[in-house]
């Protein structure tokens, strides 16, 4: 982010402020752009980019809080959106709001933003799907995917002093490769365009698709399983959802137990909004400074998130995990990070005598969150795995599962760690897993 | 009553839109556009939610831009841009083409369009009372009410309730003549009471899961929701669950709530009827479909019981419109005719695929994103026999109410549902509540073995509004008429 475009962005959030006049406010202000190629059948079949600037404005007095949300560029846009605040929160009843935060002093550190993913051009996503597309045809397959890049520039600041802005980037491809009777799934993601090999990414899903052939049918039951950092990241953000927050500790519906070991000692996954392997961004959406979190500390459950109004009614300071406030979501993991083993992919797979190896699980989903048990599909390359060795395709399964149960069978985990996107799009970074029991159902 | 300053009326009738609207296929087409047409849209939410017995939100949203989609070379631009003046749109445009000509690389075969009229009109959600006329204090009361009475009930931990409304104004116009001018009205709103004890939570909701029911109507549908009346009731149901006997396990009859029904038909017939999912256009993300075109009017989807329509004239549904976000006019088409796969949900270019024309299913949750082929409403057609009846004639079974998960294959065939409340049913009779409760299946073999749907007493227009689909993500309301129905040897179990 240009020095210029952070103080213009800070100077639509500061005008906004300016033209509240009660009470306590806070701005979020957004900036954004969007572009993503979509192809299909060796095919660009979507092509498209958005533009756009999002003011949100919350305004407390009175005990009552009222938020706006305006997105358009429009002139007098600053002053609709307050008027729109101050009109909600004069509606609204009165309650105990959560105080806006005060500055923490910590200095912004950097975000993940390449000036090469925001000038990327649609005819550089067109060479790059166009590489992926080469090497499908280079193995007589069919690829369908997407290429994308993102640049959000985000100013905060509120009545307290707090003033906050930075830019992030996001890039991303994706590829499913088609067979005679069977896909390969495979992805890049970074903040950087240029840190993503498209070649080696259409490779890689095109060598899956080639040994995903002729899959044959094999009986549902608990298996022994390898899963690639793909099926991991639904594992673990599912387990965040259900149980890093402190609204859900404190509303009585997490599965953590501090102080508790839950899981193998081999196992410790944190929120680090900072690790850069990841998508690195400094503050939340209130602008409090984001600090790692260690949730789970090999195998033990050793901390939670918090926003401002979690952190407020356990007496201690925000971690800045929040969402847009006021929000009955509470905290938020958007950095997640589980740590690394020393063994490779293939020692995983080598130390399995008879299981499956998954590269990628489809729409999973909560069973039962206390229990963090969640059901889902495996998808573009489940194989059999015998004698330490992957061998024929099998085809997809349907699994339900306690993570929490799966994750105190730690067999093994690969030293090399992959970044992934959640289902909201956040990054997760994870190794590879050998894990010693995962249910199959049908 | 106090006027919300930020909602904008009247958009759709500004000369200014128009004209921008104009100038957008103008320079489209100045730029080498075969094709081009620009939607112009104004959507305004509101929200309000109230959670143990506090304020917890009111918020007021409004979200305004264009979006300019073109055919250039025989391939597909999009831009989308929140700067509604001359340049914006300019911009917009020049955007368009030219991402249209990138596209053009590596798109050998030319886009066509199937025909369509280009139509001229206007259209507005017909509503009894216009929510957006309702003041806040109204709908507060409502919520705080709804949470009163589940307040009264002992072992509720966590009480949620809320409403949402929608209006959305939007302009179509296209170089090949089409302007059209719609607004559409929607109003939603639903309750979840939570109970937890130390090794359970359980949660019911009304009038249904994800948050609320909605529908395109008025304030008119809040009140027949009568989410106050129904509070005590669901959650009583709720502590009831923590204690309930775990859901019975083996091959049984299932016979679905209204809800779950609906959810059902959204998941294994809404989505596989999609076209472009079968034509490869989501393979690299929601997936394809086993609903191939060489199975069209052959094969056996479901039993004679089951005929499912996707229905954009049916009043009230989150899929009813005058025309799709190409153009083309609201239409009822049947997809599974008595049991026989017999069509699917379409656009002009899909439409080309199978030779036909499109049927109006292209939709955009959004001025910044392209119209995709969505569900409109995606209903089972009412049958002949009642809940009770159902019920009655059961030898061994479950009633089972209200989604809580939801799981299905990306060619939509292996489902995995689960629901947050159950009654095991022997001898015609309900005998007891039970929780966490799933039942699984395969698409074709469970409508195989549908006996019995309700009949249009029990039928009920239903909205989803958290379907996803496309890149960038796309989230649509959509409409499912259902109404109970039966099924026979369904594989049930409990989660635990």
């Amino acid at each position: 982010m240009t020095t210029e475009e952070a103080e213009e962005l800070l100077s639509i959030a500061t005008e906004t402020l300016g033209q509240v006049t009660r009470g306590q406010a806070e701005v979020i202000a957004v900036r954004q752009q969007q572009e993503l190629t979509r192809f299909a059948g060796n095919v660009i079949h979507q092509n498209v980019a958005e533009s756009s600037l999002q003011l949100r404005v919350r305004v407390i007095d009175d005990s009552r809080v009222g938020v706006a949300q305006v997105r358009g560029e429009v002139a007098d846009g600053p002053l609709r959106v307050v008027q729109a605040a101050e009109q909600a929160r004069s509606l609204s009843g009165r309650s105990d709001p959560s105080p806006l935060p005060s500055p923490d002093g910590v200095a912004d550190s950097p975000a993940a933003y390449s000036v090469a993913t925001t000038n990327t051009s649609p005819e550089d996503r067109a060479g790059i799907a166009a590489a992926v597309v080469d090497a499908a045809t280079r193995q007589r397959l069919e690829a369908f995917g997407s290429v994308s890049t993102r640049t959000t520039r985000t100013a905060i600041v509120n009545s307290n002093g707090v003033r906050r802005h930075a830019a992030s980037t996001q890039a991303s491809v994706i590829t499913v490769m088609r067979g005679r009777s069977g896909a390969g799934y495979a992805a890049g993601h970074s903040p950087d365009i240029t840190g993503i090999d498209a070649n080696a990414v259409g490779v890689e899903a095109a060598d899956t698709c080639a040994r995903n052939q002729d899959a044959t049918a094999i009986d549902p039951g608990e298996y022994e399983v390898v899963l690639t950092p793909y099926a991991v990241t639904d594992m673990v953000e599912h387990l965040a959802w259900m149980g890093f927050s402190a609204l859900a500790k404190q509303e009585r519906r997490s599965f953590m137990h501090p102080g508790s070991r839950m899981m193998s000692e081999t196992v410790s996954i944190s929120d680090d909004p900072a690790d850069p392997g990841s998508f690195p961004f400094p503050f939340d959406q209130e602008g409090v400074s984001s600090r790692r979190v260690v949730a789970i500390d090999h195998g033990v459950c050793a901390g939670f998130l918090y926003d401002t109004p979690s952190a407020r009614r356990d007496g201690v300071a925000s971690t800045g995990h929040s969402l847009p406030q006021p929000n009955t979501f509470g905290p938020y993991a958007r950095h997640l990070v589980m740590d690394a083993g020393g063994a490779s992919p293939d020692d995983l797979v080598a130390a399995v005598k008879r299981g499956l190896f998954v590269t990628r699980l489809w729409y999973v989903r909560d069973v039962h969150p206390l229990r963090t048990i969640i059901t889902g599909m495996t998808r573009e390359g489940t194989f059999l795995i015998e004698n330490g060795k992957i061998g024929r395709a099998v085809r997809d399964l349907r699994f339900t599962q306690s993570i929490v149960d799966a994750l105190n069978d730690v067999r093994g985990i690969s030293r090399e760690r992959k970044l992934a996107l959640g289902e909201d799009e956040s990054g997760v970074l994870t190794p590879w897993l050998h894990l010693g029991r995962f249910a199959f159902t049908s | 009553m106090s006027r919300l300053i930020v909602h904008q009326t009247h958009l759709l009738y500004s000369p200014a839109v128009r004209d921008l609207a104009e100038r957008a296929l103008d320079t489209a087409a100045a730029a080498g556009a075969r094709y081009a047409d620009c939607r112009v849209v104004n959507r305004s939410v509101q929200e309000l939610t109230v959670k143990n017995g506090e304020v917890a939100l009111v918020e007021l949203n409004e979200d305004t831009g264009a979006g300019v989609r073109v055919i250039v070379d025989g391939a597909w631009g999009f831009a989308g841009i929140d700067r509604l003046d001359a340049a914006g749109i300019d911009d917009a445009a020049a955007l368009a083409v030219r991402i249209a000509r990138a596209s053009a690389r590596l798109h050998p075969e030319p886009v066509h369009l199937a025909p369509a009229s280009p139509a001229q009109g206007a259209y507005r959600t017909p509503v009894e009372r216009d929510p957006f006329a309702v003041s806040l204090e109204d709908k507060l009361d409502v919520l705080l009410r709804t949470d009163a009475a589940m307040s009264s009930v002992a072992g509720i931990t966590v009480r949620e309730a809320s409403l949402e409304f929608v209006k959305e104004e939007k302009y179509f116009a296209s170089t090949e003549g089409a302007r059209i001018a719609q607004t559409i009205l929607e109003s939603g709103g639903g309750f979840d009471a939570t109970a937890t004890s130390d090794d359970e939570v359980q949660t019911r909701s009304f009038p249904n899961s994800f948050g609320r029911h909605q529908v395109c109507a008025g304030w008119e549908a809040i009140e027949q929701f009568d989410l106050p009346g129904n509070g005590q009731r669901i959650a009583e149901e709720a502590v009831a669950l923590l204690t309930a006997d775990l859901c019975p396990s083996g091959r049984m009859t299932v016979i679905l709530d209204g809800t779950q029904a609906a959810l059902q038909v959204h998941e294994s017939c809404g989505h596989p009827t999609e076209l472009d999912r079968v034509l490869g256009s989501e393979a690299a993300y929601a997936g394809m479909s086993f609903l191939t075109p060489d199975l069209l009017g052959t094969f056996a989807y479901g039993s004679d019981k089951v005929t499912m329509t996707a229905d954009a004239t049916r009043p009230g549904g989150l899929g009813t419109f005058g025309w799709d976000d190409e153009g083309v006019a609201a239409q009822r088409v049947v997809l599974v005719d008595r049991g026989l796969f017999s069509g699917y949900m379409s656009s002009r270019e899909t439409a080309m695929a199978i030779g036909g024309e499109s049927n109006g299913a292209m939709r955009a949750d959004s001025w910044c994103r392209i119209p995709l082929i969505r569900m409109t409403n995606v209903n089972l057609e009412p049958g002949d026999s009642s809940l009770e009846e159902m019920i009655a004639t059961t030898e061994r079974g479950v009633f089972l109410e209200t989604n809580r998960s939801w799981s299905i294959d990306d060619r939509r065939l292996n489902f995995q549902f689960g629901t947050q409340n159950g009654w095991e049913i022997a001898d015609g009779k309900r005998v007891r509540l039970v929780r966490n409760a799933l039942y699984r299946g395969v698409t074709p073999e469970f409508w195989r073995s549908c006996d019995a749907v309700a009949g249009p007493r029990e039928w009920r227009m239903w909205g989803v509004v958290n379907c996803g689909k496309g890149e960038p993500a796309q989230v649509m309301h959509v409409g499912h008429g259902a109404a109970p129905c039966r099924f026979q040897n369904v594989q049930v179990e409990p989660a635990s």
